[in-house]
């Protein structure tokens, strides 16, 4: 089979070549390589998950725990680098200047808080979900379910932004309607992870890691030595592109160098780009500091980034595939600045007209005159990006909806054929959803993915840190911060979606700047944890053999 | 002996065994570096920094009651046109502030024309107008050659020379609109549309060079997801050795 598709990949080659100029152009058009590379990559994607396909339940939710520590490390690195870190993030950095680093330090500096405070404990624990922890750390099943449908919500707002990230790049190509575009890429990332399952997402995650990295870099040299910067490392080149926007590129030290319109290598100054929370780019100071903060105590409570510490073998592995796991993923964010440097600088000109942001990255390789080829894989790199995040975040949000909710709440009989199907049917169930909600594009990919930050933040993240390391958590507190977090949740979102809906309601600038939709974790969490703690002092004990549990287990 | 169930308690911060103590104490210390090196110098920076103008900004604060008097000098007038284009070349405008900044652009040409030449001026204006509504791509050879003509002809009344980018700018934001005059939303939005794009707020922190960077920008990049990975690298060393001292295995 390996075969066949490696003859079919070298007999394309003339072919791809020759399509190539079709891809020349910035919007629109169907573009033939681009469109049979990222083909290929979602067939191969498709192939290995037939291959590594899961067999039953145990499989499907954890991939039979038997993922080495550099391989779950790389699987967390791809399941982590989503359309928001491939495409978003230099959006961010390219709208709203040095404010889009919040979001860079924000998505590592959480790893930090992980591993110190939950890795090895969570896979001491020994559960399949977030929820299996919840409902039995707190001893109750409504908890479970509670837990379940939390996920479950997040796992729907981190899927949207993929699902956006999916769209966009599936219209580059196929030169479609976003809406279109949105449908095909969604069904196809459906029927990928109900092939599958996590075993094969584990294993296409490793896959899918070495063409997000190797599609993300190769531009980046190309650039880097087109336009005259220290190339061997881009990640440290692009320093000197960042200070020449910040003091502007006289058309006189351009040395002929273009963008692929034609215009000049120069731009203004734009200090703008590169200075702390600038006027200009209507950025505070309060929403940096907020950003960060709460995607990093987001990223210590998303259910399917703590779900992977359930698939290695120890809780050595688990601490350990971290820092495998955030070196990978500093290898993007390192670059993905790049991107944006070499975008403010090569679309300075009104001719390349109003581009979208979430697709700079691909646009500033066409802007830079990189082969259309490598364009294409480019694109195709950013849909493996959201592939594989979108493929874990699906079995995340399954894995709550039948082993969670149906299983341990409304079924307990359930056999394990019956389980598999309703895992597949909770799969579609979101898929649908999330089509639905990408259609109506809300904010730049890189802000919706951070609303399931700001809520697992609120939700999740009090209830496992307290859970772990403080045996006085009882559950009349969980249910109590639950409630205050969601509170602040609720709060959050429902002003957010009234200002989408044009509706004005009181103190409407107030809440949206205070609670804004991606950080409002900032106030949601600090307040659910101490509602939760009061509570747990002021109600009875936790049970004796959690307690005992905790201490022979979890912290033995 | 057995443990009574009131022996059965754990709390981060009052660990009872000598492994809880130890990880305690390290889990204090990389937390509290993370936090110091994250937030801290974030909030240095905003102790420190000064609102910082660009020349650009002097220059419009030297020639804005000028341009906009009754009647303007032509030094003011290239100036104020010269400011509006260094704005309008950051691109990344709000479509109304854009709408005020074109149309000083326009009026400044407009008033530096000699009177006996204002119409055709207009006229050339909406010639181009029309010419980029009518292209399927910019690389269409009139609309090229219009350009150009049109910037050769128009940078020199406002004393660009070929070689300033915003010369390659000014027809693309020429508004043939209220061409004769500052509307009253332009004469109301531009200061506040010049302090907004071109004061911005710099420190020793970030006019500093680093490895060609900015100081603070390479900090935030760069060297604080080394830090994550060192922390992260640190914490599991500490905790292997620290099991292996006290014979816990996972």
């Amino acid at each position: 089979m390996k075969k066949i598709y490696i003859l079919s990949l070298l007999l394309s080659i003339p072919f791809l070549s020759h399509a190539a100029s079709a891809a020349s152009q910035l919007e629109g058009g169907f573009k033939v390589g681009p469109a049979i590379i990222l083909i290929s990559i979602l067939v191969l994607f498709v192939m290995v998950g037939i291959l590594f396909r899961a067999k039953d339940t145990t499989d499907f939710y954890a991939a039979g725990r038997g993922i080495s520590k550099v391989g779950s490390g790389m699987a967390i690195a791809s399941n982590w680098m989503s359309a928001a870190s491939f495409l978003g993030m230099a959006a961010l950095m390219y709208g709203s200047g040095y404010h889009g680093l919040a979001y860079v330090v924000g998505w590592t500096g959480g790893y930090v808080l992980l591993l110190i405070l939950m890795a090895g404990q969570i896979r001491k624990y020994g559960k399949y979900t977030a929820a299996d922890f919840i409902g039995d750390r707190y001893y109750s099943q409504t908890l479970r379910a509670v837990g379940a449908i939390i996920a479950i919500l997040i796992s729907i707002s981190y899927c949207v932004g993929q699902f956006g990230g999916i769209g966009l790049m599936f219209k580059w190509v196929m030169g479609i309607d976003y809406t279109w575009a949105v449908i095909i890429g969604g069904s196809v990332v459906l029927t990928y992870t109900l092939i599958s399952g996590m075993l094969g997402v584990t294993k296409n995650m490793q896959i899918q890691y070495v063409i997000i990295i190797i599609s993300f870099l190769i531009p980046l040299f190309i650039l880097s030595y087109k336009f005259d910067y220290f190339w061997i490392l881009p990640q440290i080149g692009y320093g000197s592109a960042v200070s020449d926007a910040i003091s502007g590129i006289p058309l006189a030290e351009t040395n002929q160098l273009v963008n692929s319109l034609g215009n000049g290598y120069a731009i203004v100054p734009v200090p703008e780009y590169a200075m702390p929370w600038d006027t200009a780019t209507g950025k505070t100071f309060f929403q940096w500091i907020a950003i960060a903060f709460s995607l990093m105590i987001g990223t210590a409570g998303l259910p399917h980034v703590i779900q992977r510490f359930y698939v290695v073998p120890k809780a050595s592995d688990a601490r350990w595939s971290v820092v495998w796991g955030l070196f990978f993923i500093c290898i993007l964010y390192w670059s993905a600045p790049v991107y944006a440097a070499f975008g403010k600088i090569l679309s300075a000109n009104p001719e390349v007209g109003q581009l979208s942001k979430d697709a700079i990255v691909v646009y500033t390789a066409q802007l830079g005159s990189v082969h259309p080829l490598i364009v294409g894989f480019l694109a195709a790199g950013g849909v493996s990006a959201a592939f594989s995040t979108v493929s874990g975040l699906l079995v995340a949000g399954a894995s709550a909806f039948s082993h969670d909710l149906y299983v341990k709440v409304i079924n307990p009989d359930a056999s394990p054929e019956r389980q598999l199907l309703f895992a597949r049917l909770g799969t579609v169930l979101m898929a649908i959803i999330v089509t639905i909600i990408a259609l109506f594009k809300l904010a730049l990919i890189g802000q919706l993915v951070a609303v399931a930050f700001s809520l697992a933040g609120c939700t999740i993240f009090p209830l496992f840190l307290l859970g772990i390391w403080w045996s006085g958590s009882n559950k009349e507190g969980a249910i109590a911060g639950l409630i205050a977090g969601g509170l602040v949740s609720i709060i959050a979102l429902s002003y957010f979606i009234a200002g989408k809906t044009g509706a004005t309601w009181p103190l409407h600038e107030f809440v949206e700047y205070w609670l804004g939709a991606w950080y409002f974790a900032w106030i949601g969490a600090p307040v659910a944890i101490i509602t939760h703690i009061i509570v747990s002092k002021l109600t009875k004990e936790t049970p004796v053999e959690i307690r005992k549990f905790l201490i022979e287990t979890v912290h033995s | 002996m057995d443990k009574s169930p009131n022996d059965y308690h754990i709390s981060f911060f009052k660990p009872t065994t000598a492994q809880a103590k130890a990880n305690r104490n390290m889990v204090v210390w990389l937390i509290s570096i993370w936090f110091i090196a994250i937030f801290g110098f974030q909030i240095l920076l905003r102790l420190i920094e000064k609102p910082t103008p660009e020349p650009a900004y002097l220059t419009f604060q030297t020639v804005w009651q000028n341009a906009t008097s009754e009647s303007p000098g032509i030094f003011e007038l290239q100036e104020f046109g010269k400011t509006s284009l260094s704005v309008l070349g950051k691109i990344a405008i709000d479509p109304k502030e854009r709408i005020a900044l074109d149309n000083a652009l326009s009026y400044s040409l407009y008033q530096l024309t000699p009177d006996s030449l204002k119409a055709d001026f207009v006229l050339k204006i909406r010639d181009f107008e029309k010419i980029k509504l009518e292209i399927q791509s910019i690389s269409d050879p009139e609309y090229i050659v219009a350009k150009k003509l049109l910037s050769a002809e128009l940078s020199p009344i406002l004393n660009l020379s070929d070689l300033d980018v915003r010369s390659k700018i000014l027809p693309l934001e020429l508004s043939s609109e209220n061409v004769n005059n500052l509307t009253d939303l332009s004469l109301k939005s531009l200061p506040v549309i010049m302090e907004k794009y071109l004061i911005h707020n710099q420190s020793f922190l970030t006019d500093t060079k680093f490895l060609g960077f900015p100081f603070h920008y390479f900090y935030t990049a760069v060297f604080l997801l080394i830090l994550f990975i060192v922390l992260c690298l640190i914490y599991n060393l500490k905790t292997d050795k620290l099991n292996g001292k006290l014979n816990i295995a996972d």
